[in-house]
């Protein structure tokens, strides 16, 4: 379970969170949406540790990240927006130098690494160098990176970011898998059909502060309209008329 | 450090040794750069033996003259020590413009009122800033030098005297140098050239596994392991410090092999010092590779930017490398304080061995403890700016 409790935090003269609560249940999918500037990214950063927060505290599986980061992150897998491979690795290196980070090694990793090779359906890039590769073949590795230490709990940013839709329509599907077998799930999104279909539970921010939150249905419900963008586009209009045209 | 800590040290250590073996610019700087230095001074050494060196006597030098043959006896005198005469330009000008553009190697001249007398003045043009003008100019010198030792004999010995009277003074000159030639001179190159590739081997390593890996994107990921900031930082300088060893290697196995090959071209050459010469300038300078490398991650940790990091980090080579420069022509000897100095310390021992002087124990001692205690408070320095919030946010 991801708790963030009333997170704020300046960047100088830019407030970038201003008091952000949210809890990201295990066995869920929680959507974190806003438009961009929100505060999105700065709140996964305090939650995975490179952040500190100036007010509040983040909690992951009830360990305070700021008192005790390192067990907190063993805790978690993420994967950033920005992929960032190393192009002269492969990607099974990828994976076994995360691995080893978090670590595990010797034969139990080597067998982590080819379940997570086999279930991302990286067999056949596996041994490649990762320079050159496709961008779903990037989030492959990103995200076997992020899962090699077995973590309950998952930060996706936006994890079907520049897919096609067989790729992506694979993330969903192994989103769906690690949602079933318990996992606490915290994605970031811009796109709505992937949210609705994705999501347990919505969290909306625009400029650093939570604007409403609940089930799809029941942000459906609360604006009256069935479209999920127009509901976001609706809720920041009301919390937020300047920013309400910003694509989602 | 723990079993934990120390297992995951190496899983960094290790991958960024084999992701930069896999790199062309890494393995350049490390393999190939360093051994530019060493040829460019194996290089000069050995065009410096073919035109100072030698026993010229048994060659003809080619002199440009006006006026020999009032002369005659002089003229004859040349002769027989190998000189050969040209006619020179007639006109003053000529002659100077000839010299000074390198056309001619001297010009000598013999005024016409020098006819018939046992006395008389001889001119030699020479441009010195030339060195194979040098070489002929000596020589000449050395050569009219003697005639008027021969001369001076033959007056003194027809008026009474005993030969030799005319001199007062015999000069013996000895030469305690190890290697009483050019070749020294050379030879002291070697310690700057060397720290300047100390400062170079592995700035690539630096810059990539620092500021390359948050421009790259790929930072975040690494410090969302469990792992202490500075465990990483560790393991990367321990990656940047081998590819620094190995070009430093390369660069002390590169000058003794090049000024090998550029001495055996002549016997006139004193050759390089043994190799155990090398291999204890290799050891001494195993601190500075220590605080070379901490130096390059700390400006590589607090730069925005991999370009502005490598503007950075291409000039920090001259500020070791000058100084050492500058002890070739003026060569400076430790003492128990400059020795205590980082970096320059090792400088000033490196310059000493080169030389085949005797190196002090207590100040060997004393650069390398100056210099590594540096290097850990540099990196201590650099380790709390990767801690840094905007080490990631300007990412």
């Amino acid at each position: 379970m991801i708790v963030m409790d009333n997170l704020i935090k300046y960047f100088d003269a830019v407030h970038a969170l201003d008091g952000l609560s949210l809890t990201a249940k295990d066995g869920q999918v929680t959507g974190l949406i806003g438009p961009n500037g929100a505060g999105k990214t700065t709140a996964f950063r305090i939650v995975y540790g490179l952040l500190m927060a100036d007010q509040g505290r983040a909690l992951v599986d009830e360990v305070d990240v700021a008192e005790n980061r390192m067990l907190a992150q063993r805790q978690l897998g993420v994967m950033p927006d920005v992929r960032g491979l190393y192009p002269r690795l492969t990607a099974r290196e990828h994976i076994r130098y995360f691995g080893q980070l978090h670590g595990s090694n010797g034969q139990d990793l080597e067998a982590d690494i080819e379940d997570l090779v086999h279930r991302l359906g990286m067999t056949e890039f596996a041994d490649r160098r990762a320079k050159g590769f496709s961008r779903g073949q990037e989030l492959k590795v990103a995200l076997g990176r992020a899962m090699v230490h077995r973590p309950k709990n998952l930060i996706l940013d936006e994890p079907t970011n520049g897919l096609d839709v067989m790729s992506s329509r694979a993330v969903r599907e192994l989103i769906g898998e690690m949602k079933a077998e318990g996992h606490c799930i915290l994605i970031s999104s811009h796109i709505m059909s992937e949210v609705s279909a994705l999501c347990d539970h919505l969290v909306i921010v625009a400029n650093g502060r939570k604007v409403a939150e609940g089930s799809p249905d029941e942000l459906r419900d609360m604006v009256g309209v069935k479209d999920l963008e127009d509901v976001f586009v609706n809720i920041l209009a009301i919390h937020e008329p300047q920013v309400s045209g910003t694509q989602p | 450090m723990n079993k934990t800590t120390f297992v995951r040290l190496m899983a960094v250590f290790k991958k960024e040794l084999v992701d930069h073996t896999r790199d062309r610019r890494s393995l350049m700087l490390a393999l190939i750069y360093p051994m530019l230095g060493p040829l460019l001074v194996g290089g000069a050494l050995f065009l410096a033996g073919k035109t100072l060196q030698g026993d010229f006597r048994d060659q003809y030098i080619y002199v440009p003259v006006v006026g020999i043959d009032y002369v005659p006896e002089l003229k004859a005198y040349m002769e027989e020590q190998n000189v050969r005469f040209v006619p020179a330009p007639t006109s003053r000008e000529d002659q100077e413009l000839g010299v000074r553009e390198g056309f001619l190697p001297v010009v000598m001249l013999v005024p016409k009122s020098a006819q018939g007398q046992d006395r008389f003045d001889v001119e030699f043009i020479t441009n010195t800033g030339r060195v194979d003008n040098l070489r002929v100019t000596l020589r000449l010198g050395t050569i009219l030098g003697r005639y008027n030792h021969k001369k001076a004999d033959e007056i003194a010995h027809a008026a009474g005297l005993q030969k030799g009277y005319t001199n007062v003074i015999t000069l013996t000159r000895t030469n305690v140098a190890q290697d009483a030639n050019i070749a020294v001179f050379f030879y002291t190159m070697m310690p700057p050239l060397m720290i300047f590739m100390i400062f170079l081997g592995g700035v690539h390593i630096a810059i990539d596994t620092t500021v390359g890996e948050r421009e790259r994107g790929s930072l975040e990921p690494l410090l969302l392991a469990p792992v202490e900031r500075w465990v990483l930082l560790l393991a990367k300088t321990g990656a940047a410090f081998v590819f620094t060893a190995v070009s430093a290697l390369v660069n002390v196995v590169a000058f003794r092999l090049f000024m090998d090959w550029a001495t055996l071209s002549t016997d006139k050459l004193t050759g390089p010092p043994d190799w155990n010469v090398f291999v204890y300038a290799f050891v001494i300078a195993i601190p500075l590779m220590v605080i070379a490398v901490t130096l390059q991650m700390s400006v590589a940790v607090i730069t925005r930017s991999m370009k502005e990091a490598q503007i950075y980090l291409g000039l920090l080579p001259l500020i070791p490398a000058l100084p050492g420069m500058v002890m070739v022509f003026t060569p400076v000897d430790p003492t128990s304080i400059s020795a205590a100095v980082p970096i320059l310390g090792q400088m000033l021992i490196l310059n000493q061995l080169v030389l085949g002087q005797t190196i002090d124990t207590v100040q060997l001692v004393s650069a390398t403890i100056s210099t590594l205690v540096s290097a850990v408070l540099i990196f201590l320095l650099a380790a709390k700016w990767f801690r840094r919030e905007k080490m990631f946010v300007l990412g």
